[in-house]
C-alpha cells in the first residue's frame, strides 16, 4: 500500500524489488547517474569520464557479473567455492573458439557476439552441472578443497590445449565487442572504435562502458529474481541447514546442482566479456588468485546480498587504482618534499635499492613489495578484518546506518 | 455464482428496517469491489471485498436456516476475532436471529453457563481448544446445542461427536439451501423490526453471574447514529468512511469492540482489519496504521510504557534528541489540556518543531501516525496517559457508556476535550445524575430491552420513571462535562466515614510502567492499603539491569529491591492525594492474575470480592495492629 509501506496484501507486493515510490525514484536517479558518467556532466563525478576510469568501471561491471554468480552459489546456497576462476576460463575460451579468428595454431569460428556470449554461459553451466554431482557429496572445508583442485586441474588443461588457448605465456586473441548479424564485413555496431552515437562524440571506452552497464543491469535483475523465487528460497534453506531443508521437501542434490550451473553460467559470461575486454588472455589468468578475488568481493561486500556483491566488486577492483595513486602521491612527497609528511611517507615507500619501505616505486630494484603484491597483501588483511569486525561486509555497514535512522527515535 | 446472487438479492429492500446486515448489502450494491475486510493469513493481509463478504454472509445465513435456526434463536460464538465471527454475527441478524459472543479465555464452567443461559442452538467454536470446552462435558451438559461448527479442523478429525460440523461443510450446506430456497434470506430481511434482538451481550460479572443484555436493532441504529456518526468526533472533522482503517483485536463480544469495529464497518464502510492475535497487536498496528483506533486503558498503558522504556534505552544521540522531543511533547500536552484539547499558538509551534524531530517517527513506530480519532473507554484511565499521547499529536479522547445503554452516554468531542472527564452527553439524549447518590442515569433509544430471561434483574436496573441506572457515580465538571468517580459498589467508606474512590488512586499507581494492577482496600477500615501486581517483563528487565537474580514471578515480586521500587511509586502517588486517601501499607500479589483462575473478568477487570477472599491473609496481615 502506498501510504502504508508495511501493509502487504499480496506476496507479489511483499517481494517487489522496489516497493516504495521513494525507492523507485532513487533507483532511477542512480541509473541516470551511471548512464551519464561517460559524458562527464555530473558535478563532482567528472573525473570518471576519463578513459582510464571508464576502463576500471567496465572492469567492475564485468567482475560484478561473475561475483553475482558466486553470490548465488556461496551467498545463497552456502556452497564455498574456490573454483570460480575455472568457470570464468571456460567461458573465456568458449568465446574465443566461437567468436575468435583463426590464428597461428588456434581454432576460431568467427561467429557474432549473440552466439559466443550466450554460448560461453551455457557451456560453463553444462560443465558446472557435470562437476556438481562430485561437489554435492562434500560440504564445508572439503568442498573448498575439491574446488581448489578444480582450479589447478583447469589451469593445467588450459595450458595443455594450445589449439584453443594459445598455450602458456603466449595466449591468444579473443573476439571483440562488435555486433554483427552474421559474418558480414562491417559490424552493425562497433564498440571498439571511437565514433558518434546519436550525434554525440564517444570514445571506444565510453561505448564499452555503456555496453557493460547494460550487461550488469541485466545480470542484477536476473540475480535478484533468482533470489526471490522458489529456487532462491530453496538455496537459502539449504544454506541455513541442509538437513532441515531436505526434511521440508527441498531436494538438496538437485538444488545444489542448479546452483552450480547458474553460478557457472554467470562466471562463463564474465569470462567471455573479460576476454573481449582485455583482448588477449594467457591461461595463467584463471588462477587461484582470481578465485580469491571473487571470494574477496563477496566477503568484503557482504555475503548473501546483491547490493553487497556490487559494492564489493567496486571496492576490490578500484582498490588497486587507489593504492597506485596513493603510492604515487607518497613517492612524490618523498622526492620533492621535506618535513614531517615526507618523512612519514618515507617509511612506507621504498624509492631505491638502499631505501627500506613497504611499497616499492621502482619494481625489481628496491626491497619493498610492488603495487600488485601489496594489493594481494591488502586483500588478505581486509578479508581478515571484515570477517572479524564486520562479517556482513560493506553492506553490513550500510545496514547499520540504515537501521539507525529506520528505528528513530528508538534503538530497537 | 453472480447470477444466483443477483437472483437472491433481487427484492428491493429500501423499505425494510435498516439493520446492520442491510447496511452491508447496500455497500455490496454500491461498491462491490471495494475492500471491506483484511485478515492476516500466512503473512499476507488477505482482502475481502464487499461482494465477497456479502456472498459469505448470505451463504452463512442460509446455512443457519438449514440447521433449523428460526427467528429469535441464538447462535453462540466462541472464537478469537476473525472474519467468520463477523460473518456469523451479521448472518444471524439477517435471518432475525441473534448472536452472543464468548471470550476465548472463558473457562469450561463459564462456557457452560453462558451457552445454556442464552439457550443457543448453534455453537461456533474456533478450534480444538474451544470445542473441547463443550464436547468434554458431554451432551447432557448442553441440552440446547444441536450443532457445533468449528473453524480450525486441526486435531478434530478423530472426534466422533454427531454435533460437530466443519465450517466448509456448513458453507456447502448453506449453498445447497440457497439453491433450494432462493430469496429466503432477503425475504426475512424485509420483515425486520426495530425491536428484533440482534445480540446478547453478557456483562462481565464482577458481582454475581453474568447477565445477557438484549440489544435490539433500534439500539444498534441509535448507537451507530449517535457514537459512530457523531459530529465533531474526529480531529479533522470528517465523518468515518471507506477511507478509514480500523484494527480489531479486542473481543468482538464486547459492546465497545462491536461498535468500534463491526458496526463502524457496516455503517461507514471503513475497512476492518483483523489483528493476528493480542500478542501481535503492536506489529499489526505498525502495518495497518489505523485511522480510527479504540483501545481499553490496559492497552494504552502498555503502549505508553513501551514508548517510555524504548525512549530510555536509545543510544546517546537519540536520547539527547528524545529528551528535547519529550519536553516539547510535555509542553504541548499541558497546554492542550488547558485549552480544551485545542492547540494554542505555542503548542502549534512546538508541534512543528517536534514533529519532524521525532513525533512523526515515534507515531509511525507505534502505529498511530495516521490516527484521526483515538478512543479509550471501558475502564478508568489516568489523565497522565491521555496527556502523554496528546502531546505527541495523537487525537486521544475518553468516552463513556455501558452495555445496557448501547454504550451511548458521553464523549469528549473534538474541540472541547476535558481530560480527566469522560466528556459531554451526546446531543439530545437523556442523561442525569441522581440527586441523592450521584448515580448516572440515562434514557434514550439505546437503552437495552432488558436482561435475557431475567425480568427481576431488568426491573432492578430501571428507575420507576424508566431511567437506566448505570451503577456509576459521577459529578459535573464546569456544568458541561461528566467525571466518573467510581462504581457505586466500589466506593470505599472508611471507618472514619470518609468516601473514597479507589479507582482514581489505582489508576495513578498504574501510570508507572512497573505496575500492572493495583487494588485499593479500606472499606470500613481505619486506613487504606493496597494489593499491587508488577508488570512482569518490565520489572524483569529492570532487575536484569540492576543485576538482581530472580526465578519466578513470585520470587521477583518479593525481592526487597522490588518492594523498595514499588514503595517509591506508592510514595509518589500519595503526594497527589489527601491524607485520608493515602496508602499506608501495601503487599505484593504473589501470582500473575488470570481470567481462568477467577481473579479477573474476561475483560481483564479485577473481581474485588474474589481478590479479597483469595488474598485475605495478606489483607489481615496489613491491618494487624
Amino acid at each position: 500500500m502506498r501510504t502504508r509501506p508495511r501493509l502487504f496484501v499480496s506476496y507479489a507486493s511483499e517481494m517487489s524489488l522496489l516497493p516504495t515510490w521513494t525507492q523507485k525514484i532513487a533507483a532511477l536517479v542512480f541509473l541516470g547517474v551511471l548512464v551519464a558518467i561517460p559524458f562527464g556532466i555530473i558535478p563532482g563525478l567528472g573525473f570518471l569520464a576519463d578513459n582510464d576510469w571508464l576502463k576500471i568501471l567496465s572492469r567492475v561491471a564485468i567482475y560484478a557479473i561473475g561475483a553475482l554468480g558466486l553470490h548465488i552459489l556461496s551467498g545463497l546456497a552456502g556452497q564455498v567455492s574456490l573454483g570460480h576462476a575455472f568457470f570464468v576460463g571456460i567461458g573465456a575460451y568458449t568465446a574465443a573458439v566461437l567468436g575468435g579468428e583463426v590464428g597461428k595454431g588456434v581454432w576460431g569460428l568467427g561467429l557474432p557476439i549473440w552466439v559466443w556470449l550466450p554460448a560461453a554461459g551455457i557451456v560453463a553451466a553444462v560443465i558446472g552441472a557435470l562437476i556438481a554431482p562430485t561437489a554435492v557429496r562434500v560440504r564445508g572445508i572439503y568442498l573448498a578443497i575439491v574446488t581448489l583442485g578444480l582450479v589447478f586441474i583447469g589451469e593445467w588443461i588450459f595450458r595443455s590445449v594450445a589449439f584453443i588457448t594459445g598455450g602458456s605465456q603466449a595466449g591468444r586473441k579473443l573476439p571483440r565487442f562488435e555486433f554483427r548479424i552474421w559474418k558480414e564485413e562491417m559490424p552493425l555496431v562497433d564498440f571498439t572504435t571511437d565514433g558518434t552515437w546519436f550525434g554525440v562524440e564517444m570514445t571506444s571506452e565510453a561505448k564499452t562502458y555503456l555496453l557493460m552497464l547494460a550487461f550488469i543491469i541485466v545480470a542484477v535483475i536476473i540475480a535478484k529474481n533468482i533470489q526471490r523465487t522458489r529456487v532462491g528460497r530453496a538455496f537459502m534453506a539449504i544454506r541455513d541447514r541442509d538437513i532441515a531443508a531436505e526434511v521440508m521437501g527441498v531436494a538438496e542434490a538437485r538444488n545444489k546442482l542448479v546452483a552450480f550451473a547458474l553460478s557457472s553460467a554467470f562466471a562463463g559470461v564474465t569470462g567471455a566479456l573479460l576476454g573481449a575486454f582485455i583482448g588477449r588472455l594467457v591461461p595463467e589468468t584463471f588462477s587461484l588468485l582470481m578465485s580469491i578475488q571473487f571470494v574477496a568481493i563477496l566477503l568484503i561486500g557482504g555475503l548473501g546480498t546483491v547490493t553487497g556483491t556490487l559494492l564489493g566488486s567496486a571496492f576490490v577492483i578500484i582498490l588497486p587504482r587507489l593504492v597506485q595513486d596513493f603510492t604515487g602521491l607518497l613517492a612524490s612527497t618523498v622526492e620533492t618534499g621535506t618535513g614531517f609528511f615526507a618523512s612519514v611517507a618515507g617509511i612506507f615507500v621504498s624509492t631505491g635499492i638502499d631505501d627500506p619501505g613497504i611499497i616499492s616505486t621502482l619494481p625489481g630494484t628496491s626491497p619493498g613489495l610492488n603495487v600488485a603484491q601489496f594489493n594481494v597483501l591488502l586483500y588478505g588483511l581486509l578479508l581478515i578484518g571484515f570477517l572479524i569486525f564486520e562479517p556482513l561486509g560493506l553492506y553490513g555497514i550500510w545496514i547499520r546506518i540504515r537501521n539507525y535512522w529506520k528505528s528513530w527515535p528508538f534503538t530497537y | 455464482m453472480t447470477t444466483t446472487l443477483e437472483r437472491v438479492d433481487q427484492p428491493d429492500l429500501s423499505g425494510a428496517y435498516r439493520t446492520v446486515s442491510l447496511m452491508v448489502r447496500e455497500r455490496f450494491h454500491s461498491t462491490p469491489d471495494a475492500v471491506a475486510m483484511r485478515d492476516k493469513d500466512l503473512g499476507i493481509w488477505q482482502e475481502r471485498t464487499w461482494s465477497d463478504l456479502w456472498e459469505e454472509i448470505v451463504v452463512t445465513a442460509h446455512g443457519l436456516l438449514a440447521l433449523g435456526m428460526q427467528r429469535g434463536d441464538v447462535v453462540s460464538i466462541h472464537s478469537e476475532d476473525r472474519p467468520e465471527w463477523v460473518i456469523v454475527d451479521l448472518a444471524a441478524v439477517a435471518i432475525r436471529a441473534m448472536s452472543t459472543g464468548l471470550y476465548p479465555t472463558n473457562p469450561m464452567a463459564e462456557v457452560q453457563y453462558l451457552v445454556n443461559d442464552s439457550g443457543a442452538k448453534i455453537h461456533l467454536a474456533e478450534d480444538q481448544e474451544q470445542v473441547d470446552k463443550v464436547v468434554e462435558a458431554g451432551p447432557d451438559a448442553f441440552p440446547n446445542v444441536k450443532t457445533i461448527i468449528y473453524l480450525e479442523p486441526r486435531g478434530l478429525r478423530s472426534y466422533d461427536d454427531d454435533r460437530l460440523m466443519f465450517w466448509d461443510d456448513f458453507q456447502d450446506l448453506g449453498r445447497a439451501h440457497r439453491n433450494e430456497h432462493p430469496g429466503t434470506v432477503a425475504a426475512t430481511m424485509a420483515e425486520a423490526q426495530p425491536d428484533d434482538i440482534v445480540t446478547l451481550v453478557y456483562t462481565s460479572g464482577t458481582t454475581g453471574p453474568p447477565k445477557g443484555a438484549m440489544l435490539s436493532n433500534e439500539n444498534a441504529t441509535f448507537a451507530i447514529e449517535t457514537i459512530i456518526l457523531a459530529e465533531n468526533r474526529t480531529a479533522d472533522g470528517r465523518m468515518p468512511g471507506p477511507h478509514d482503517m480500523v484494527l480489531t483485536y479486542l473481543p468482538l463480544g464486547h459492546i465497545a469492540e462491536r461498535i468500534m469495529s463491526t458496526w463502524t464497518m457496516c455503517s461507514s464502510g471503513a475497512v476492518l482489519n483483523f489483528a493476528e492475535s493480542i500478542e501481535t497487536v503492536q506489529v499489526n498496528l505498525q502495518e495497518i496504521q489505523p485511522t480510527l483506533f479504540f483501545a481499553v486503558p490496559r492497552i494504552w498503558e502498555k503502549i505508553h510504557a513501551t514508548i517510555l522504556i524504548k525512549l530510555n534505552d536509545a543510544t546517546f544521540m537519540k536520547r539527547l534528541v528524545n529528551g528535547i522531543g519529550y519536553k516539547l511533547a510535555a509542553y504541548i500536552g499541558r497546554s492542550r489540556i488547558k485549552n480544551g484539547g485545542n492547540y494554542t499558538i505555542g503548542a502549534r509551534l512546538a508541534y512543528w518543531l517536534g514533529n519532524p524531530l521525532m513525533f512523526r517517527a515515534l507515531k509511525e513506530r507505534v502505529g498511530l501516525r495516521r490516527c484521526r480519532w483515538a478512543g479509550t473507554s471501558a475502564a478508568p484511565i489516568a489523565p497522565e496517559v491521555i496527556e502523554f499521547f496528546m502531546g505527541f499529536g495523537v487525537p486521544m479522547v475518553e468516552l463513556y457508556g455501558m452495555t445496557e445503554n448501547a454504550a451511548v452516554a458521553t464523549l469528549n468531542f473534538h474541540g472541547s476535550n476535558k481530560v480527566g472527564t469522560v466528556g459531554e452527553p451526546y446531543p439530545g439524549i437523556g442523561l442525569r445524575l441522581d440527586e441523592e447518590t450521584g448515580e448516572i442515569q440515562t434514557k434514550h433509544d439505546g437503552n437495552f430491552l432488558g436482561y435475557w430471561n431475567k425480568p427481576e434483574a431488568t426491573a432492578e436496573t430501571f428507575t420507576d420513571d424508566g431511567w437506566l441506572m448505570t451503577g456509576d457515580v459521577g459529578v459535573w465538571v464546569d456544568g458541561t462535562h461528566l467525571k466518573i468517580i467510581d462504581r457505586i459498589k466500589h466506593i470505599i467508606i472508611t471507618s472514619g466515614g470518609k468516601n473514597i474512590s479507589p479507582s482514581e488512586i489505582e489508576n495513578s499507581l498504574k501510570t508507572s510502567p512497573f505496575i500492572k494492577e493495583a487494588m485499593v482496600i479500606g472499606d470500613g477500615r481505619k486506613f487504606l492499603t493496597a494489593l499491587i501486581a508488577i508488570e512482569y517483563d518490565v520489572v524483569g528487565n529492570w532487575a536484569l539491569s540492576k543485576r538482581i537474580p530472580y526465578t519466578t514471578y513470585r520470587d521477583l515480586s518479593e525481592k526487597p529491591e522490588v518492594i523498595e521500587l514499588v514503595q517509591g511509586i506508592v510514595d509518589e502517588t500519595n503526594e497527589k492525594f489527601a491524607r485520608v486517601e493515602q496508602i499506608k501499607k501495601f503487599r505484593m500479589i504473589p501470582k500473575e492474575l488470570d481470567h481462568e483462575d477467577g481473579e479477573l473478568t474476561a475483560t481483564q477487570k479485577i473481581k474485588r470480592k474474589t481478590m479479597e477472599d483469595m488474598f485475605s491473609d495478606l489483607i489481615t496481615e496489613m491491618y494487624r495492629p
